[in-house]
């Protein structure tokens, strides 16, 4: 839980609400086709999630936030580059709507999705 | 014909038919296309703002592809198939940020729509567009539409219609680049974010750069030099301009002048381009503008040659390496504010200028808020402020009458103890701050503070935005004003008469030392003229000057 206090009282967002906004911003990430439950068995990685906060951990210290994501990924990209924009975007989107710094991202790719083989 | 060699011709030539394309061609074409993203690679750059302004999509574009290239530029492999695929592989391994990721999958879909055939004709051409197209969209779960996918699908799409038309693989290149073209422009009305920052989409414009390179080779265009758009005067943005400096960047030349024949603007660009960087031509009234980047022992060189061109109106030059020492100064200068132990006397302190906050900092200030006149910090941010510090008994300065309010606001929603010193000024900050003790009595320190307040004299010099008579004193808006203690006393046609007008109605006599913070409006040699005045003036006090760097005030005043 996060409050900040202004003068009419706290306001709290939970870490759901947060890990809603960083699957948007995942699934919008290029190279990302899904996020996947952590706690699946690395074979069962690729049962993409439909649940917004499963896929996702964020957790608070002090005032920052801290975001773990389980992502699949498309076969043929440069998984390094992926992941590294995935960072970017949820960093961003969740900075913007939260107003609190991300100072952690660690991207865990549990698959990759082939849809075509060359 | 199995090979592009591009005829000697000049621009704009009609294209010789072409139905048949090899490996070596293709080789050609991206080289073509590298070479021009590459030529155009900082106007991409300056595109980026997708989903942080970090101006490397063309960066990164000309990596990817320049892998890709790596890993074709020593084969002479004929079958477009297997060059196909090893652009793919090249770019695959290469891929840098996210276009480049987009770009690589764009290449794989090509190559396997190609599979391992050896030539191509216009039929396979579009099908290996649409499979690149289906690949980078299989790439991502929710594709989002006003970026480098919207122009490839366009691209592909506008490339299958051309076909119902002809088969002429140049013609369908054609139609191609103009449909990018087009593509690339309404990627603002897809993705709001474009338009609020109003450019369009950097990787889909990098995209176009690679079909238009193609296109230019096969019409024997020059790819080395950028073509130069004309803006108009008013929308040049040199300032932007400024962002990130190069080497070999060290003066910014602006040159306004009249040419005394029109422009050749492809000559102009091309000689302009051997001097410096960054160059901005802008056009208005028959007047142009050249902005350019050039090193030190260029900085002449823009001025000699534009005066070859016609009349020249107006020359200003400025040293970026100082400019950017400045910048980094001021930006990464870590104010080392004072430790506190839990049980500790704490000061948050609210400072208008970076300098002042310094010199709190420096007096063992715990924490400081930045606001001032025209620029209140809310009870939130004192609030902050206070709870973050690791102790609870707090003391707060103001420095400035508007903001006593809103710190006793503050001080009353925590259960910190937290005491107002109600500093109106900052000498009287400056002055209250002097008696902190951080491991006295808390109540003792405070009203010691309070009682320092008293000690000092605050003045303050700024230019009236209004005239008003006030206090018997007479003021026109645009003069500058002397403020003692908060009211106005003086007024003045220039900032020196302000500042000796001021310090005569202070009584300065029974006074020992006048501290002056020069704002952020003000210039050092003109500090430096009016401080030797008063110098002048005052031999018997200690006159200290220090940068305060706030805002609106040319002058705060201490006189103890």
């Amino acid at each position: 839980m996060n409050d900040r206090n202004n003068q009419l009282g706290n306001i709290y967002v939970s870490p759901r609400a947060i890990a809603t906004i960083a699957s948007q911003s995942t699934i919008e990430s290029y190279g990302v086709v899904g996020l996947a439950a952590k706690n699946l068995a690395e074979g069962l990685a690729q049962v993409l999630v439909k649940d917004p906060s499963l896929g996702i951990d964020v957790r608070f210290e002090n005032d920052s936030i801290q975001i773990d994501l389980y992502i699949v990924v498309e076969y043929g990209v440069r998984i390094k580059s992926v992941a590294r924009s995935v960072q970017e975007n949820v960093r961003y989107s969740v900075e913007k709507a939260i107003g609190l710094p991300v100072t952690h991202i660690d991207v865990h790719v549990r698959g990759l999705r082939i849809s075509n083989t060359d | 014909m199995s090979d592009f060699n591009p005829p000697s011709a000049a621009a704009g030539r009609q294209l010789a038919k072409v139905s048949q394309l090899d490996g070596l061609g293709l080789k050609q074409l991206i080289e073509a296309g590298m070479t021009w993203l590459k030529t155009n690679q900082q106007t991409v750059n300056a595109l980026n703002v997708f989903p942080v302004p970090d101006g490397d999509t063309g960066t990164n574009m000309v990596l990817t592809l320049q892998a890709a290239y790596n890993e074709i530029s020593e084969s002479g492999e004929a079958n477009i198939g297997k060059m196909a695929h090893m652009i793919a592989q090249g770019a695959l391994m290469g891929a840098r940020g996210n276009s480049g990721v987009i770009l690589s999958q764009l290449f794989r879909g090509f190559a396997r729509g190609l599979d391992s055939l050896e030539t191509m004709d216009a039929q396979l051409f579009i099908k290996a567009l649409i499979e690149g197209r289906n690949t980078a969209y299989k790439g991502v779960v929710r594709p989002v539409e006003g970026t480098i996918l919207t122009v490839a699908k366009d691209v592909a799409q506008a490339a299958e219609n051309a076909l119902a038309e002809t088969d002429d693989m140049n013609m369908i290149l054609e139609r191609i680049v103009a449909e990018a073209d087009q593509s690339v422009k309404r990627t603002p009305d897809l993705l709001p974010i474009l338009k609020q920052a109003g450019v369009v989409d950097s990787g889909g414009k990098g995209l176009f750069y690679i079909y238009e390179g193609m296109l230019r080779h096969l019409k024997n265009l020059p790819l080395e030099t950028p073509v130069t758009t004309v803006q108009p005067l008013s929308a040049m943005n040199i300032s932007e301009t400024m962002e990130s400096i190069e080497p070999g960047q060290d003066y910014e030349v602006v040159v306004d002048f009249r040419p005394s024949n029109p422009l050749d603007l492809e000559t102009f660009y091309n000689d302009l381009s051997k001097m410096g960087t960054s160059i901005q031509v802008g056009e208005g009234d028959g007047i142009y503008r050249m902005h350019i980047h050039v090193p030190t022992e260029n900085r002449y060189r823009p001025i000699d040659y534009t005066m070859g061109l016609g009349t020249i109106t107006k020359v200003s030059m400025e040293n970026l390496i100082a400019q950017m020492v400045t910048q980094d100064h001021t930006k990464h200068t870590k104010l080392q504010l004072a430790p506190v132990e839990p049980g500790q006397i704490a000061v948050v302190v609210v400072s208008p200028g970076v300098g002042i906050s310094r010199i709190f900092a420096s007096l063992g200030a715990a924490a400081i808020v930045s606001g001032g006149q025209t620029m209140n910090p809310s009870t939130e941010e004192i609030l902050q402020a206070i709870e973050k510090l690791p102790t609870d008994r707090v003391i707060v300065l103001p420095n400035n009458k508007n903001i006593i309010l809103a710190a006793q606001a503050s001080a009353s929603m925590t259960v910190k103890k937290v005491v107002i010193v109600p500093s109106k000024s900052v000498p009287q900050g400056l002055s209250a701050m002097l008696r902190l003790e951080p491991d006295g009595d808390f109540e003792q320190v405070a009203k010691e503070m309070v009682r320092a307040l008293g000690d000092v004299e605050t003045g303050e010099v700024t230019i009236a935005t209004r005239s008003v008579d006030i206090n018997g004193v007479s003021v026109k808006q645009g003069e500058v004003i002397g403020l003692h203690n908060g009211q106005v006393v003086e007024s003045a046609s220039n900032l020196e008469d302000a500042c000796i007008g001021l310090l005569k109605k202070v009584h300065t006599e029974d006074r020992e030392r006048i501290t002056l913070f020069y704002g952020d409006n003000i210039s050092k040699n003109e500090v430096n003229t009016i401080v030797d005045k008063i110098r002048a003036a005052y031999p018997k006090h200690e006159i200290e000057l220090h940068d305060g760097g706030q805002p609106h005030y040319q002058f705060i005043i201490a006189i103890e």
